[in-house]
């Protein structure tokens, strides 16, 4: 975080500008007037403070000459240690959202920052730097490597971090421990079942300590008997001091969190706290 | 990042490259059977060029031991040149204005040369018949030489000796043979001391040559060189078959052509030759036996490296086209990947490397296989010559065909969207 604010400590005066300019329009929209209250918004410089900042983000697709809006204009702030959840039915743009927030696609339109750094802007090397750095993403489907062990596709981003064998294969060992993994570390994910296959993801996810654990409908695969398990872990990473991001269209899996924001047609139907 | 450095970074750098060549290799194997179905165009077309080249290179060394490096390097001045004997045509022109050597042609030289060393005569061999009591040799190759033509060519003497400066001068019935004729003729005793009949003359045996074996199947051992005063005495003057030529060797093999320059001027003066006239005699230098080889086999060779070369090509386009389907099968894989923060870089190093080890591997295995057949040819056919700079070149140049075959499929495969990737089965 401290490199994070140095890196944005002396934006250049158009940037500043801009960004200036861009928070006075979510102003004008009464968007985050709460946090505006709360004097959080903006650190300094117009940057946010916030762990993840969205700003008027519009995500449009071009169908042949049609333009199809998955996303029209959303606006919202997480802070660090927040568990989230974000629900809505198939087509209202969930998926968009959270592809956007895991730096998988950029918006057509509008801000978004991770860590006070401004994703929305970043080519494509540099959103892997930030998906490296920043997200740890788990699948509904897992998204295990079928070939390789498990203890190798927890070490995978720890490969594209450059980190030396010998420290990626203690980190990976630690991280599947932590998922009570540590005596399945050389089976392949055919060896496993959903629910362990679901617990490789996520010591994946958390191998490299990111600032946000991305979770899309991570029990979409799994029994409810599993899929309990896998909450529960969420519930524990979560008091770890880890940041939560769930999607998901199932409301019972929404409740586990501590706020939800509905979506639909490409808007923020309603941002709740729960607990 | 420490920059004064340069160590961790190598090392980094070194171990990133394994980690992807284990990544390589993984994949390889991971579809044995396919990849080594996919290698078989590269390793036929590989083990072809090689086995041409080894072919190519085993003709010329051969060429090089037996014929160019005979005796130490020296240059001959006949009636007729190589390039005469070209065609029927350049053979009749040279013939109608070709005059012979003869032996006031090698005073003229021997007072004049400043740059040759040594200076020599003979004469072209005379095919005859050599008796020696009830035992009768046919088609023996009888020449004359100057004493010092043993020193130029630096005779290899397997028993006795070479014939002296005074035999020569006092044209004294000796003869120098071949390790053939004193086996045939003398079976069971040494030829040194013993006597042979050549056309009715009896010659004492002096010297016995050390075997030099066989030169495109043609025997070099049957042969009697006689001292060439007593050659010209007994068997006529030195024209036509007999013809006279002059050999010499340079002060100084660094300035050899130098040498062979100066001789032919001097035979230009001494023909009355005017700038520009062909010359009207020929001199023949080691050169001119490579340089024929490569104007005769030049295009031959040419050919017959690019005829298996185009079976290369058609390897590496297969090797493309795996690389291609690959490309899809691991689409999902690409995907995961991009997702944890791979970059295209990634990517495309992961797919290019994987394409290069497996042509890599082709041209290994295609030469191991190449290298074999050589042996086997050697064996039993004809010497093949295959040297480490053509491994080095045949695996490197499979390599790069990977590179170029992995390229498109590589850069598909770095562009991937991700979230489309991840989208696939």
């Amino acid at each position: 975080m401290s490199e994070a604010l140095l890196e944005m400590e002396s934006p250049t005066t158009e940037e500043a500008n801009g960004v200036t300019e861009e928070t006075s329009i979510v102003n004008g929209n009464g968007l985050d007037a709460e946090a505006l209250e709360r004097g959080d918004l903006l650190a300094h410089d117009g940057v946010p403070a916030a762990l993840i900042s969205m700003r008027d983000i519009w995500r449009t697709y071009e169908m042949g000459t049609e333009k199809l809006h998955a996303l029209r204009g959303v606006s919202f702030d997480v802070q660090r240690g927040e568990y989230l959840a974000i629900i809505g039915p198939s087509g209202s743009g969930k998926s968009t959202l959270m592809n956007l927030i895991g730096c998988l696609d950029t918006p057509s339109q509008g801000r978004y920052w991770i860590n006070s750094k401004l994703v929305s802007e970043m080519e494509d090397d540099e959103l892997a730097r930030i998906r490296n750095q920043e997200i740890g993403f788990v699948f509904q489907t897992f998204n295990l490597l079928a070939r390789a062990t498990a203890l190798h596709n927890v070490e995978l981003p720890l490969i594209y971090a450059g980190v030396s064998a010998a420290d990626r294969h203690e980190r990976a060992q630690r991280s599947l421990r932590a998922v009570e993994l540590g005596d399945r570390m050389t089976h392949r994910p055919n060896e496993l079942s959903g629910g362990q296959r679901q617990r490789v993801a996520i010591a994946r996810a958390l191998v490299n300590n990111p600032s946000i654990l991305l979770a899309d409908e991570p029990t979409g695969a799994l029994d409810s008997k599993t899929s309990i398990e896998i909450m529960n872990l969420f519930e524990k990473l979560h008091s770890e001091g880890n940041t939560i991001i769930v999607v998901t269209h199932e409301h019972d899996i929404a409740a586990r969190a501590h706020r939800v924001i509905s979506i639909r047609d490409g808007n923020i139907e309603s941002d709740e706290r729960i607990k | 990042m420490c920059n004064q450095d340069p160590g961790p970074a190598v090392i980094d750098a070194t171990m990133k490259f394994i980690e992807t060549l284990k990544l390589a290799l993984a994949a390889i194997m991971a579809h044995k059977l396919r990849s080594a179905l996919t290698l078989l165009g590269m390793i036929i077309g590989v083990a072809a060029v090689v086995v041409v080249v080894s072919l190519i290179q085993g003709f010329n060394t051969y060429i090089d031991e037996k014929i160019a490096n005979i005796g130490a390097k020296s240059y001959t001045i006949g009636r007729f040149s190589f390039e005469d004997f070209k065609d029927q045509d350049t053979i009749a022109a040279a013939q109608r204005r070709n005059k012979d050597i003869d032996f006031e042609d090698y005073e003229f030289l021997r007072t004049r040369l400043t740059l040759t060393d040594k200076l020599g005569a003979g004469a072209r061999p005379d095919t005859a018949q050599v008796k020696r009591g009830n035992e009768v040799l046919d088609g023996v190759a009888v020449d004359g030489v100057m004493t010092i033509v043993g020193d130029i060519q630096k005779v290899d003497v397997g028993e006795g000796r070479f014939f002296s400066e005074a035999e020569d001068a006092s044209a004294a019935r000796v003869a120098y043979i071949g390790s053939d004729v004193a086996e045939k003729l003398f079976p069971s005793s040494s030829a040194v001391g013993g006597e042979i009949v050549i056309a009715g003359l009896t010659y004492r045996v002096i010297g016995v040559a050390a075997a030099k074996g066989t030169v495109f199947g043609i025997p070099q051992d049957t042969f009697v060189t006689l001292p060439l005063r007593t050659f010209r005495q007994n068997f006529g003057p030195l024209v036509r078959q007999r013809s006279f030529y002059i050999v010499g060797t340079a002060k100084d093999d660094q300035h050899f052509q130098d040498a062979v320059d100066e001789a032919k001027q001097l035979m230009r003066i001494r023909r009355g030759l005017r700038p520009g006239e062909k010359d009207n005699f020929g001199v023949f230098t080691p050169d001119a036996i490579t340089n024929l080889r490569d104007s005769l086999f030049g295009t031959i060779f040419i050919v017959a490296i690019a005829v298996p070369g185009i079976a290369l090509v058609v390897g590496g386009i297969v090797i493309m086209n795996i690389m291609l389907v690959s490309v899809t099968e691991r689409t999902k894989e690409i995907g995961i990947r991009k997702a944890l923060g791979a970059r295209r870089n990634d990517i495309l190093k992961q797919f290019l490397v994987e394409a290069v080890v497996l042509s890599a591997i082709g041209g290994a295995t295609g030469t191991f296989i190449a290298w074999l057949l050589g042996r086997i040819v050697t064996a039993v056919l004809i010497p093949t010559y295959l040297s480490v700079g053509a491994v080095i070149l045949a695996v490197s140049v499979s390599g790069g065909i990977g590179v170029i075959a992995g390229l498109l499929p590589a850069w598909k495969a770095a562009r991937l969207d991700p979230i489309e990737a991840l989208r696939a089965d």
